[in-house]
């Protein structure tokens, strides 16, 4: 194997050697005018004239379509800015109503009271953990001692809003009668 | 001949002349070139620079952008403050003249004054004040070309002025803080000066955490105020401050305050503080102060010691209280058991000159450890309390924390007075068993509570969880690795020996919180005059822990001379409510099991 290979390299460089170099080619003269000067054609001015019209035509149209685009973003920014600084008025608004003093306020509108006596149920054995007793409300009636400036000028509530009375009613009235007569109570072990 | 020479002559004379024009107006033409060279280069490469910088200038329009003090939260991240946007109504008084406005369709003059007013309605401020303002710049400087008519108003104001389109009005933004809970820990807090530099509490302490820094922007805009598409260059970028999270609860904040309030007025006190922590992890979850401040409205808060936190600041004889340290010292030193009688007497007289007497006279007691804690004799606890050495009782309150400020990080917090063991004299010696001759804040005491309600083991107290960067990791996280301090048997006789005071305290029908196991403590200490002596005043205190058979929350309670009612009678039902509530609150379940009952006497 190795030995063919080295015969053929061998018969190549031979080859190589063999071939005469080719002889030189005398210059020629050309004469500096051509013979006859390619015209140019109106239709090539045409072209490039239109060309550049063309592409000034697209420049512009881009630039107007840009600055349009700026307007558009300009406009869509600023309701952007306006929509934000609403979203965190409102959201100022939100925490300032959720805050414990605000909380406590409208609970107490409403006549809740704290019981501050905690009964625990436990549900394996039924054992009552804790002494049960009627909430004192020990916190109704008082002033809000712990002050709050963001809450000035607003009212606790002092009766639900008609609307959340309305549909308390409404649940009541479909939720009353559908126990069926002679159902037996149901006995807890 | 004589024509060919005068026509020769003259021939060369119009040339000559001809060869002069042609210099003259090649020379006048170089100097016009030169002249227009000099100023192209003068133009293009001397002032290049400056020019075009006034080019930009003239088109450009630089701004802040401003970057957001980061939040105070609690701990279950609701807003304790925050950073708004606020803005301030500005205007050019040298420009403040008639103007028409179109209304429907018609074009009406609105004179300065009918401006004043419909501003003046909109930012609740007189017309009269706003032309004021207008007349008082313009005395001072007759082309003043700004002045304020209204600071950090809200976006709804904004919006009137804007609407009424006063060609001389302008706005500007003006970041504000807020704290939409108001008072709830607001002594905790802190506030901010009218230019946003931090003044007290949490504000200043992790100011660190929370700055931000502004940055600027500069955009380039048409003469119809339209920003230029892609001109904005950004000088620098605004940097946001980090979140603080503090192991806050702001719902048992407020109630905390709110009960402490009403008591403290109840009962004509000058001052009074809360705290409630956890007993196994040291956090603090509500500290309250009475007075209380509302950073929204600090001038609304006269004394400025109202304004900061007296549970961190403000340290005190705490009395009674401190036998309970005493208590464990000895059980943890073995050096006495909880069946060690001694006779506790109305006077001791101790071999080293002391003078020591109860509160009120009574004759020769027989009492066990359990009894000296119930009827907090002063007499039977030196008793107790000589059985160890100064060194050895000093080097317990050390490691219970009395005399080093705690952990919290709260700027100005005070260590509270201990004074080294060599300077302690008779009195003094036999003073510290029972809470007089040292000081301690509300927070110290509130941990010594806490590591005999962990088993002996002290947390570090911590206020901060940590600081949450805007990517949502949290550095400056405290240390949390505990220090055992008692043995968990002395600790655990201790919690028993409070379990039996709180049982049969004189107050225990006050503090009584029904179905739970609770230990706690009285203490009525004196206070002193600031003359070296003590004044009439009390301080009346209570600190306890529940349930006591497993402790999970410490409370404690301090009402400086409330004059109406100077007896631990005072913040006892202060206590109660608070503990209940926690105990309501966090879902301690009672357990059921009894109470240890153990002998008082012998």
């Amino acid at each position: 194997m190795s030995d063919n290979l080295a015969r053929v390299s061998f018969a190549v460089d031979e080859a190589e050697f063999e071939t005469p170099a080719p002889a030189h080619r005398g210059f020629r003269l050309v004469s500096s005018a051509p013979n006859h000067r390619a015209r140019p054609r109106i239709f090539y001015a045409f072209t490039a004239v239109a060309g550049v019209a063309a592409i000034i035509v697209a420049q512009l149209l881009l630039s107007v379509g840009i600055s349009q685009g700026a307007y558009e973003i300009s406009s869509l920014q600023s309701s952007q800015a306006e929509l934000g600084r609403t979203a965190a008025s409102v959201n100022e608004d939100l925490v300032r109503v959720s805050s414990p003093q605000s909380l406590a306020a409208n609970a107490e509108g409403l006549g809740m009271v704290s019981n501050s006596n905690p009964v625990y149920l436990r549900l394996s054995d039924g054992a009552v953990l804790g002494a049960p007793a009627s909430a004192s409300g020990s916190q109704a009636g008082a002033a809000s001692l712990v002050p709050n400036a963001l809450l000035a000028g607003s009212e606790p509530l002092t009766q639900a809003p008609a609307a959340a009375k309305a549909s308390a009613g409404a649940v009541a009235i479909t939720s009353a009668p559908v126990v069926p007569a002679g159902l037996a109570a149901p006995t807890t072990r | 001949m004589s024509v060919r020479t005068s026509s020769a002559r003259k021939n060369s004379t119009a040339s000559r002349s001809s060869r002069r024009r042609t210099v003259s107006t090649i020379l006048v033409l170089f100097v016009v070139v030169s002249v227009f060279l000099v100023r192209l280069v003068d133009i293009q490469v001397v002032q290049a620079d400056s020019l075009t910088a006034d080019s930009v200038g003239n088109r450009s329009v630089g701004q802040v952008v401003y970057g957001s003090r980061g939040e105070i939260l609690d701990a279950n991240g609701v807003v304790l403050a925050s950073t708004v946007m606020r803005y301030n109504i500005t205007m050019s008084p040298v420009n403040a003249t008639p103007f028409t406005r179109t209304v429907d369709g018609k074009k009406v003059e609105i004179s300065v004054a009918d401006a004043a007013a419909e501003i003046g309605a909109a930012t609740g401020q007189t017309g009269d004040a706003i032309l004021l303002t207008i007349s008082t710049a313009l005395e001072a400087n007759a082309k003043a070309n700004f002045a304020y008519i209204a600071q950090k108003v809200d976006v709804d104001v904004l919006r009137a002025v804007q609407d009424l389109h006063i060609p001389w009005t302008y706005s500007e933004n003006s970041p504000s803080r807020v704290y939409p809970n108001g008072a709830v820990a607001g002594n905790i807090l802190g506030y901010l000066s009218g230019e946003g530099v931090p003044q007290a509490g949490l504000e200043s302490g992790q100011d660190a955490c929370l700055a931000s820094t502004n940055g600027s922007e500069t955009y380039e805009k048409g003469a119809d105020g339209v920003r230029i598409p892609g001109s904005s260059v950004t000088g620098s970028e605004a940097v946001d401050g980090g979140d603080v999270i503090t192991t806050i609860d702001s719902d048992l904040n407020w109630f905390v305050q709110q009960t402490l309030a009403a008591r403290a007025q109840e009962t004509g006190a000058a001052w009074a503080t809360a705290v409630v922590q956890d007993a196994k992890t040291g956090k603090l979850l509500a500290v309250a102060d009475y007075p209380s401040v509302d950073p929204n409205n600090v001038g609304g808060t006269e004394n400025p010691e109202d304004r900061g936190s007296r549970a961190f600041t403000q340290s005190f004889e705490p009395g009674s209280t401190l036998k309970a340290l005493t208590a464990a010292s000895v059980l943890d030193a073995g050096v006495a058991t909880l069946d060690t009688g001694v006779v506790a007497p109305y006077r001791y007289l101790p071999a080293n000159g002391a003078n020591i007497n109860d509160s009120h006279a009574h004759a020769d007691q027989r009492m066990t450890l359990t009894g000296v804690l119930i009827d907090s004799s002063n007499t039977g606890m030196s008793k107790f309390g000589e059985m160890l050495t100064n060194q050895k009782r000093y080097d317990y309150l050390k490691a219970f924390g009395v005399g080093t400020a705690t952990e919290s990080g709260f700027p100005r917090e005070d260590s509270g007075i201990l004074h080294p063991v060599e300077e302690w004299d008779n009195q003094t010696s036999y003073a510290t068993m029972f809470g007089q001759g040292l000081t301690t804040t509300a927070l110290q005491v509130s941990s010594i509570y806490q590591t005999i309600a962990n088993d002996g083991v002290r947390m570090p107290v911590q206020l901060v969880e940590g600081c949450r960067q805007a990517d949502g990791t949290i550095t400056n996280v405290p240390e949390t690795t505990g220090t055992r301090v008692l043995s968990e048997k002395a600790a655990n006789e201790t919690s028993d020996v409070l379990e039996m005071v709180y049982q049969n305290s004189w107050v225990s029908s006050i503090w009584e919180i029904p179905g739970y196991r609770v230990a706690a403590k009285t203490g009525t200490a004196q206070m002193p005059d600031g003359k070296g002596g003590y004044s009439s005043g009390y301080l009346v205190s209570v600190s306890g822990f529940a349930p006591a058979d497993d402790p999970q929350y410490v409370v404690s309670v301090s009402i400086a001379d409330p004059v109406k009612l100077n007896t631990s009678a005072a913040p006892a039902p202060v206590f109660q409510e608070i503990m209940s509530q926690v105990l309501k609150k966090y879902r301690a379940v009672p357990s059921g099991a009894t109470a240890p009952d153990l002998p008082s006497t012998w």
